[in-house]
């Protein structure tokens, strides 16, 4: 194979929501990893800032047959027409046509903030206060990953820190093409239920090829065209009619979320 | 005191009582500046947005003013290029405004950013396939287009015109008009449009998005359509408020139904335009990306009544009244029908900023709602006290309303 | 946003948006430029003095711009559209030949002097419409002076700056600077030509000028029977310049304006007056 040729892969996920417990394990190792700072004082739930974000559903019907459904959402990698990508004004957020993954620029970012009202997934967030980490916290940051400054927007982006370093090893068995071992977000690693699967979707074997391929297999506002990289699993009906106001609507159960 | 700035021939209040007008608003602007030194300073926590709230109070003013701004490159157009000479006596207050609200609204824009000092990597690096980015380089452009047709005005100023070579360069300037109009058109329409088009081709938020018409969404020429509608009417509704401040005719009666008569036409053209595409929306666009359309109007206070205040009470009720002679010129039925072409207008561009984010998109999200902090008011008031001084000052000490001496001796 | 530029690509999109940006860019500056060197040119050509009475002209109350021949009644309604300078205008020209007037002091009916409405306008003389006089003297030169009623008008003068002796006028453009009441008037020059010798208030005549150009030197200018229209119409003016702002004087039929206007109603706005009747605006 030519040396200087790299494979292109087109990253993706896959979440089974029957496994998730929703116990946030994927939330705090996300943070860790990607130097998010602790919330300030004054933080809530709408301005502070996780990459991911945990949504828990419940069926409606009353106790004891409740059942609940914890739904991790995070940027779901848009493949196409990419909804934040053609809105930004002055190139922050990049599709690498390598990975397939969109890249936030935080270098670039004016902090207009017109990605955010574009995204489907309220999967960005913004720096609205300086990062700031108690004292000490500062040497546990990963320095792999840059921090953000204040105004500019962020999001995940499959731990591009965790892509550099494998690229890096890779590169010094001078090879071009990164063992798939090597790159595990976060998240999937520190999944204690492994619900999470990590792979690249252009490789067949890969086991989130076949999940993404299996029957239980979906993803949130498949309607509005943008062929996302990042599906969920479940074998229940009603978490699946989730995905699709429509769907939801067609069988009147009260969801709370 | 300030007798010999003022245009000669023509009657101003005391020095005394215009400081008595002007020291209110010079207090709400200082209170505005702090409003937005703080959101510079410590950053914008200090809102009430929020990541899903990520557009507000802000926003929504800037589109709003830019649409009521539109007067000036409308009545330019009008009459450099298409010569409706009518309108001569009100260009210099439509210019005047115009200046207000675009410089106004870039003052905003420039708090509302997260990094206003990186501004400039949006023109050396645009990415030319945004919205934002049409909208940045033509309202750039355009507000050089509007302080140069500011500067004669300026120049004309009793003290000021003494000065040999500023006279004879504003005489020159002003020659030269009709290009700064035809330009001024030009880049109106590409960014009241893009405007228009920012939330158009929001595919993640069906609420807003619309079908393409060409290479832009039926929303950005909607905006045009919708900005040349009341451009003229808040010319007219200013020159009306100031008539009754200083207690003075400054136009003639026929230029205000003349201007009433503007918004009308393109007030029809808009709601029938804008009929058709809410229709085609509600049917087609909406359901088939998975929202129904009638659960937009489910929720809180937005009912179908804000479609239906937008279209008719603000839309076609006000355009039947204008474009009937009779009524358009009587003040009774034209003021008050310009008020209600302002205020469609800026219903729809708070329908699209605010409606738009506090949908939810995902099945278990929930609506959201939102109420600016002090400092985005205050940010607020200073661009709306900014306006009121800087207006003050133009028709206190520059010759705004050509007609006004002819109208005050009754020959 | 140039070709060197990171993220810059030869795509239509590129191409096309950049285009339009530079192509406006280079025709607001391009007209800046235009504007800035047409400026540069009227002072080379030394039309200052003409632009800024173009512009004055224009900033006038349309009544005050009325053409001599809707004064004198030849047309119900005209404004003039060459800034009072009927030297090269056509319509005077065929005006004339349809109603000649003949020179000053050789019509049928001249006496040596006509009081009009209680002034003193000699008919031996030509009248601009910004309250001059001009008499042609025998030696060739032409003497310039203040009417009557613009001398009533000025009333005591505080301050007055006459041209020097060798300096250029041009028609319309300022002959000499008078303040009053802390308020300056220009007086608009009726003649083109080199000043030779200087008078003042007081003495019979401001300027004595050697005219340049051909003998159309004083076709712009009011005679004979075109006068008394006119002055008809600037006391008109006059009554609602003062009436304005309620002072309540009132120049009654037949009565004779005063020797001091301004010292004899304090109360009136004497600076938009003077503005009014002066045509300045």
């Amino acid at each position: 194979m030519d040396q200087t040729t790299v494979k292109k892969s087109r990253y993706g996920m896959a979440i089974d929501l029957d496994r998730c417990t929703g116990c946030g394990a994927c939330l705090i190792a996300c943070a860790v990893e990607n130097n998010v700072s602790p919330g300030q004082p004054k933080v809530n739930e709408r301005n502070g800032t996780t990459w991911m974000r945990v949504f828990e559903v419940q069926d409606g019907r009353p106790f004891p047959d409740a059942q609940t459904a914890f739904i991790p959402m995070m940027c779901q990698q848009c493949e196409v027409e990419t909804p934040c990508v053609s809105v930004c004004p002055q190139n922050a957020v990049e599709v690498d046509p390598e990975t397939g993954i969109v890249g936030q620029i935080p270098q670039r970012c004016l902090g207009c903030r017109y990605c955010m009202t574009a995204c489907p997934y309220h999967a960005r967030y913004y720096n609205w206060w300086d990062p700031k980490w108690p004292d000490g916290m500062e040497k546990a940051l990963n320095p792999d990953v840059a921090p953000r400054m204040r105004g500019v927007v962020e999001k995940c982006n499959f731990c591009h820190g965790r892509l550099h370093e494998a690229r890096a090893r890779a590169a010094a068995q001078g090879s071009r093409q990164i063992n798939p071992s090597d790159y595990i977000p976060a998240c999937v690693e520190a999944c204690p239920v492994q619900a999470i699967a990590f792979g690249d979707l252009n490789d067949e074997s890969t086991d989130v090829a076949l999940l993404a391929r299996s029957e239980r297999a979906f993803r949130f506002l498949a309607r509005l065209g943008t062929e996302t990289k990042v599906y969920y699993l479940s074998g229940r009906d009603w978490v699946r009619r989730l995905a699709d106001r429509e769907l939801a609507r067609s069988k009147k159960e009260t969801l709370h979320g | 005191m300030d007798k010999l700035l003022i245009t000669r021939g023509v009657q101003r209040s005391p020095f005394w009582k215009f400081i008595l007008w002007i020291l209110p608003w010079a207090m709400l602007l200082a209170w505005g500046l702090y409003g937005a030194y703080l959101c510079l300073a410590e950053g914008l926590n200090q809102t009430n947005m929020d990541n899903r709230f990520a557009f507000g109070l802000w926003i929504y003013l800037d589109l709003t003013v830019i649409a009521f701004g539109a007067g000036a490159f409308f009545t330019g157009f009008l009459l450099y290029i298409l010569k409706r000479h009518e309108l001569k006596s009100v260009i210099n207050s439509a210019v005047v405004l115009g200046l207000i609200c675009y410089s106004g609204a870039i003052v905003v824009l420039m708090v509302d950013v997260g990094q206003p000092l990186r501004a400039w990597f949006t023109f050396w690096h645009p990415n030319v396939h945004s919205m934002l980015t049409e909208v940045t380089f033509c309202l750039t452009l355009y507000l050089t287009v509007l302080i140069l047709e500011y500067a004669p005005i300026v120049m004309k100023n009793r003290q000021i015109r003494k000065v040999p070579s500023y006279l004879v360069f504003e005489f020159n300037l002003h020659k030269l008009m009709v290009v700064f109009a035809g330009v001024g058109a030009f880049l109106s329409f590409f960014h009241q449009g893009s405007l228009g088009g920012l939330y158009g081709v929001l595919r993640g938020r069906p609420f807003a998005f619309r079908e393409d018409l060409g290479i832009w969404p039926s929303t950005f020429f909607l905006f045009v359509l919708s900005a040349m509608a009341a451009g003229p009417s808040f010319v007219l509704l200013t020159t009306w408020l100031v008539e009754k401040l200083s207690k003075k005719r400054l136009v003639k009666r026929e230029t205000m139904s003349y201007l009433g008569k503007l918004s009308g036409v393109m007030l029809i053209i808009y709601i029938l335009f804008k009929s058709v595409d809410t229709l085609i929306w509600i049917n087609s666009t909406s359901p088939s990306s998975g929202f129904p359309a009638f659960e937009y109007y489910d929720r809180a206070a937005f009912g179908t009544w804000v479609l239906f205040a937008e279209v008719v009470l603000f839309g076609l009720l006000p355009a039947l009244v204008l474009l009937r002679k009779k009524l358009r010129e009587r003040m009774v039925w034209l003021i008050p029908s310009a008020v209600f072409v302002l205020a469609g207008v800026a219903l729809n561009r708070f329908v699209l900023t605010i409606q738009t984010l506090a949908l939810p998109t995902l099945v278990f999200d929930e609506f959201l709602s939102y109420m600016p902090s002090w400092q985005e008011v205050a940010t607020f008031s200073m661009v709306i006290a900014y306006g009121v001084l800087l207006y003050s000052l133009s028709f206190r000490y520059l010759h705004l309303f050509p007609q006004e001496r002819e109208l005050t001796q009754p020959y | 946003m140039l070709p060197w530029v990171y993220e810059f690509r030869w795509d239509a999109g590129h191409i096309i948006f950049l285009g339009v940006f530079f192509s406006v860019l280079i025709i607001i500056a391009s007209t800046l430029m235009r504007a800035l060197m047409r400026a540069i040119g009227d002072f080379k050509n030394r039309r200052v003095d003409h632009v800024m009475w173009e512009v004055a002209f224009e900033d006038l109350p349309e009544p005050a711009r009325a053409c001599r021949h809707q004064l004198s009644g030849e047309v119900a309604h005209r404004t003039c559209p060459n800034e009072f300078d009927c030297r090269d205008c056509v319509s005077h020209e065929l005006f004339l030949r349809a109603n000649p007037v003949p020179p000053a002091g050789t019509g049928p009916q001249a006496p040596e002097e006509e009081q009009l409405f209680g002034l003193s306008f000699p008919l031996d003389r030509y009248y601009d419409r910004g309250h001059t006089w001009v008499k042609p003297a025998a030696d060739g030169t032409l003497l310039v002076g203040l009417n009557d009623l613009g001398t009533r008008l000025l009333g005591s003068v505080e301050n007055i700056q006459l041209p020097e002796i060798g300096s250029t006028m041009h028609v319309h453009g300022t002959a000499w600077q008078v303040s009053t009441r802390g308020a300056d008037t220009r007086i608009l020059s009726p003649v083109e030509g080199t000043v030779v010798d200087v008078g003042g208030p007081g003495k019979e005549w401001y300027l004595k000028v050697r005219p340049e150009g051909n003998g159309d030197a004083l076709r712009h200018l009011l005679r004979g029977a075109e006068i008394k229209p006119w002055l008809t119409r600037e006391l008109e003016r006059l009554q609602f310049a003062l009436s304005e702002d309620g002072v309540g004087m009132s120049l009654a039929d037949g009565g004779v304006p005063v020797e001091d206007l301004p010292r004899s109603a304090p109360k009136a706005d004497w600076d938009a007056v003077w503005g009014e009747m002066f045509l300045e605006a």
